[in-house]
């Protein structure tokens, strides 16, 4: 045998059109060798394949990167983390050291900021549905209530019977920031009165009282001006209110929503031209409270960000199983990681990036999953190169909501690993195993 | 005559398909296995050669030969 090099064979027709001075899509490769200085070859020998990967520096840097567009902008803000944007409890605790009290959406989520040491008034307690129990369990804690609805109203008025005590509740609003689809479905809407009658509800029951207003306008907001007109109603809510009830509301919640540099499907600029910035962000909100404050103490301003602060710092490392060549011409891959990992591939197209550079061109790909399931598809078609079994693929930004909504579906959970700031890579959370899959089950 | 014997191999890989006026861009392993065919070797004497040649499995070979012959096919340049 000699030492000739082993290229797979490749053919592809020649399409004039494809040539263009931009480069050539039969060139083109993204290669990823390593996350802060680890190999993902490294990692997927050492830690199994599927694998999620987080960088716990990027995490950093983004959080000072929002927090600072807002701290040099407006003297009291604090972020609250998003827990279900990822509740793995190692991410929880990034951002509770940097400062981020925690945002949640249920009992569950509640019961996990408690176990990591977060008190009760540093829990915002948002959500549709608030288990009774659960509620008055908050209320005693001295969690931040967001109340969603009338129901809500009355049990708070019965647990404060019951606890004989005033309850400090905030109130969701939802409003039409110019933006499409409205979010209408939570809290109580402004433009219709309907926020207002709920807030003079409340002080005519005489048992609670309104220390804060919240909102959130949905996710991935591309126009940093929708910001401005919500926290432009939001503060003249707050004026209204404390004059008619005589009050002082405390803090306003501008929500989270802000787009991560996730390319959504159907768009065809990159995130970097179409996303705005933190401080475009920053300034328009806190432009809208200077504009708008009556009051003679500025309001206390938090902030949910969830996608925007994770979702860049997520990586899946998945290998190459096999592949197959599909009656249309295409190759499609089997890879070990599917749409049963990424939730979030319906709506966005990821990068996909290789372990190494391959000589030869790239030719229409698809990549499939492991799931024996038509729809396990993480992408339809690009253009790859013939890759190698076993090689190593990239595929981010998922930080934000994969994990947390990852299915335990045919495959094992892959295990998450942390990179810290000093480049060293921790397991956070194990692969599942059989014992974990039955658990419960009798 | 033979789809396979119409073609046309130049020095850079390029194969042209003068019926259909159409052009495909090969690698050096795709060039080796058209010129094979086209001295109308079988798939199992290609596979042998490239083994000798190569420090590359059979099974291997096997995989990406095959592939590389479906798609001959699927552009309709193998029948
Ligand atoms: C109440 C609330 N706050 C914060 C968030 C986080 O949103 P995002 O990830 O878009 O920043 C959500 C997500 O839906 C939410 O419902």
């Amino acid at each position: 045998m000699s030492e000739v090099k082993y290229e797979k064979p490749t053919i592809n027709k020649i399409e004039f059109a494809m040539a263009s001075k931009y480069g050539s899509p039969m060139k083109t490769q993204n290669i990823r060798t390593e996350i802060d200085g680890v190999s993902v070859n490294k990692l997927t020998e050492k830690y199994g394949s599927p694998i999620f990967v987080f960088s716990q520096r990027q995490i950093e840097e983004k959080y000072n990167t929002l927090y600072s567009a807002f701290s040099s902008r407006y003297p009291d803000v604090t972020f609250g983390w998003s827990y279900k944007t990822n509740y793995l409890n190692e991410i929880c605790k990034v951002f509770h050291n940097l400062g981020s009290i925690a945002e949640v959406v249920s009992e569950f989520e509640y019961q996990k900021a408690r176990a990591l040491g977060i008190e009760g008034k540093n829990i915002i307690f948002n959500g549709p549905y608030k288990p009774y129990e659960d509620l008055k369990i908050a209320v005693q804690e001295g969690a931040k209530i967001h109340v969603d609805n009338l129901f809500e109203l009355n049990d708070l008025e019965k647990i404060a019977d019951e606890l004989d005590m005033k309850i400090p509740v905030a109130i969701r609003i939802n409003m039409d920031t110019g933006t499409y689809p409205q979010w209408s479905r939570f809290g109580f809407n402004y433009e219709s009165g309907d926020a207002y009658e709920a807030i003079k509800r409340m002080y005519d029951g005489g048992k609670l009282y309104l220390n804060g207003i919240h909102s959130h306008i949905g996710t991935f907001m591309l126009d940093a001006n929708a910001y401005k007109l919500a926290t432009t109603k939001i503060m003249q809510l707050k004026a209204q209110v404390e004059t008619d009830f005589n009050s002082e509301i405390e803090y306003i919640d501008l929500g989270g929503g802000f787009a991560s540099k996730s390319n959504l499907k159907g768009v065809y600029q990159s995130a970097d031209v179409i996303v705005p910035t933190a401080d475009d962000y920053a300034q328009a909100i806190t432009d809208a409270i200077y504009a708008n404050n009556k009051s003679e103490k500025l309001p206390k301003l938090y902030l949910e960000t969830g996608r925007a602060m994770i979702d860049e710092a997520g990586y899946l490392l998945t290998s190459v199983h096999g592949y197959k060549r599909f009656p249309d011409g295409k190759k499609g891959y089997i890879l070990d990681a599917g749409v049963n990992l990424l939730y979030t591939s319906t709506w966005y197209n990821f990068n996909i990036e290789l372990d190494k550079h391959y000589e030869g061109e790239n030719e229409p790909s698809m990549l499939n999953g492991p799931l024996c399931m038509n729809i396990d598809v993480i992408e339809e078609h690009l253009m790859l190169p013939a890759l190698d079994r076993g090689s190593v693929l990239t595929i981010s930004p998922v930080g934000a909501y994969n994990y947390t909504q990852a299915m335990q579906f045919i495959r094992y959970k892959p295990a998450v690993v942390m990179i810290d700031t000093k480049g060293e890579a921790h397991v956070i959370k194990d692969v599942d195993d059989l014992a974990t899959v039955n658990y419960k089950e009798v | 005559m033979n789809t396979i014997d119409q073609l046309v191999l130049d020095e850079n890989n390029i194969l042209f398909y003068p019926m259909m006026g159409n052009s495909y861009q090969l690698n050096n392993l795709g060039n080796e296995i058209v010129t094979s065919l086209k001295q109308h070797k079988t798939k199992d004497e290609i596979i042998e050669a490239l083994a000798l040649k190569y420090e590359v499995s059979k099974s291997e070979l096997f995989i990406d030969v095959s592939d590389f012959l479906s798609k001959l096919k699927i552009y309709g340049l193998l029948s």
